[in-house]
């Protein structure tokens, strides 16, 4: 039983339910003064994980859904390690569905995800059964259901919540699957950015943020 | 054949400590290496974690009095007994070692959270304990029936 992390993952302290945290347990700079023991290989695999699919790193798109495509490619070709790709490819599939419900809900033809045809294994399926409410992909993503329930009403808080509980509960058990190892590093690591968006949700800002939005809007037109 | 089997002897009678010793070592640095970990999330107790990454090397001490109670002259009646007894009960000692060196690093991770369970979280290891236990005493049991 291969357990090179023991020391780092013993230094890392207990993350809690993400929505009922208060506060952060630990900053960015002490994580990744703990993520030095990392094995180098290791530390690039996980800093190009967390550029490609970290939740605040979706924040910040890419420009074009072909520029994300091509970012996803290069990054993979880099990633050796079966967790992580497999992680890294859950979370490239739920964009490609929430994407794919977006487009739908604005109007537009299973065409429109041409641009992002080399993403995701379910690009060719969900084009292929667009008018079924799910893309007949509940089985595999039972929350689907609940994201589109969220997407119609434009609830967008509720969506980011059910988005982020749905990647929480995937890290859990790949956590599990290796106590001390990389699977827990990495674990961490990206339960601690959902942690962090989380915390710094933030609804009067986000309105007045959105209300400087409108009237800037207002001004150009 | 007969020097082969008088070396097999010698093989059996220091295995228990060999492969005790083995099974410490690497229990121990599992377990010690947790708690170099813990103490630095940690502001107090940090005594109670170096203790329990100890708990592994109480299979050495096994391993050592059972090589002294197998220990006597060497002979082709006695040494295969002595082979088959050490070797296994060595082999015992290092997989409990080892394993209650997960155990105890294990335990130390989640105690360090939440220091209510630091009792509770040590049963698995105590469990383990138990087993190197078993295998230390039935060895000394058996070893009484070697011929001297």
């Amino acid at each position: 039983m291969a357990e090179p992390y023991i020391t780092l993952v013993s230094s890392l302290p207990y993350l809690p339910p993400f929505e009922q945290a208060e506060r952060s347990p630990i900053t960015r700079l002490r994580l990744e003064q703990r993520l030095h023991n990392l094995d180098t290989d290791d530390a690039r695999q996980l800093a190009k994980a967390e550029a490609l699919v970290s939740w605040r790193m979706s924040l910040a798109k890419p420009k074009t859904d072909a520029d994300m495509v091509l970012r996803s490619r290069a990054a993979m070709q880099d990633i050796s390690q079966a967790a992580l790709r497999d992680f890294i490819e859950f979370r490239i599939d739920q964009q490609v569905i929430l994407a794919g419900l977006r487009l739908r809900n604005a109007g537009h033809d299973a065409s429109a995800l041409e641009p992002i045809s080399g993403a995701s294994r379910w690009v060719r399926h969900i084009a292929t059964h667009w008018s079924d409410p799910n893309f007949k992909l509940a089985a595999v993503y039972p929350w689907i259901g609940e994201a589109r329930g969220y997407l119609d009403g434009n609830n967008a808080a509720a969506l980011d919540s059910l988005m982020m509980r749905v990647i929480w509960q995937r890290l859990g058990p790949i956590a599990e699957s290796n106590k001390f190892g990389f699977e827990a590093v990495f674990a961490f690591v990206f339960k601690w950015d959902i942690l962090q968006a989380w915390l710094a949700r933030d609804a009067a800002q986000a309105k007045s943020r959105f209300q400087d939005l409108i009237k800037e809007i207002k001004n150009d037109s | 054949m007969e020097p082969l089997i008088l070396a097999l002897g010698w093989v059996g009678l220091y295995a228990p400590l060999a492969l005790g010793a083995v099974g410490s070592m690497i229990g121990c640095a599992r377990a010690g290496s947790a708690a170099c970990g813990a103490l630095l999330e940690v502001e107090s107790g940090h005594g109670r974690y170096i203790g329990v990454a100890a708990m592994p090397s109480s299979q050495t001490i096994y391993g050592i009095v059972v090589t002294m109670a197998l220990r006597r002259e060497l002979s082709v009646e006695n040494s295969p007994g002595i082979f088959g007894l050490g070797l296994l009960a060595g082999l015992a000692l290092l997989f409990s070692a080892s394993a209650q060196g997960s155990a105890c690093a294990a335990s130390i991770n989640v105690s360090k959270n939440k220091l209510e369970i630091f009792g509770i979280s040590l049963a698995p290891a105590a469990l383990v304990e138990g087993f190197a236990v078993f295998a230390f005493v039935f060895a000394l049991v058996l070893a009484a029936g070697i011929p001297k």
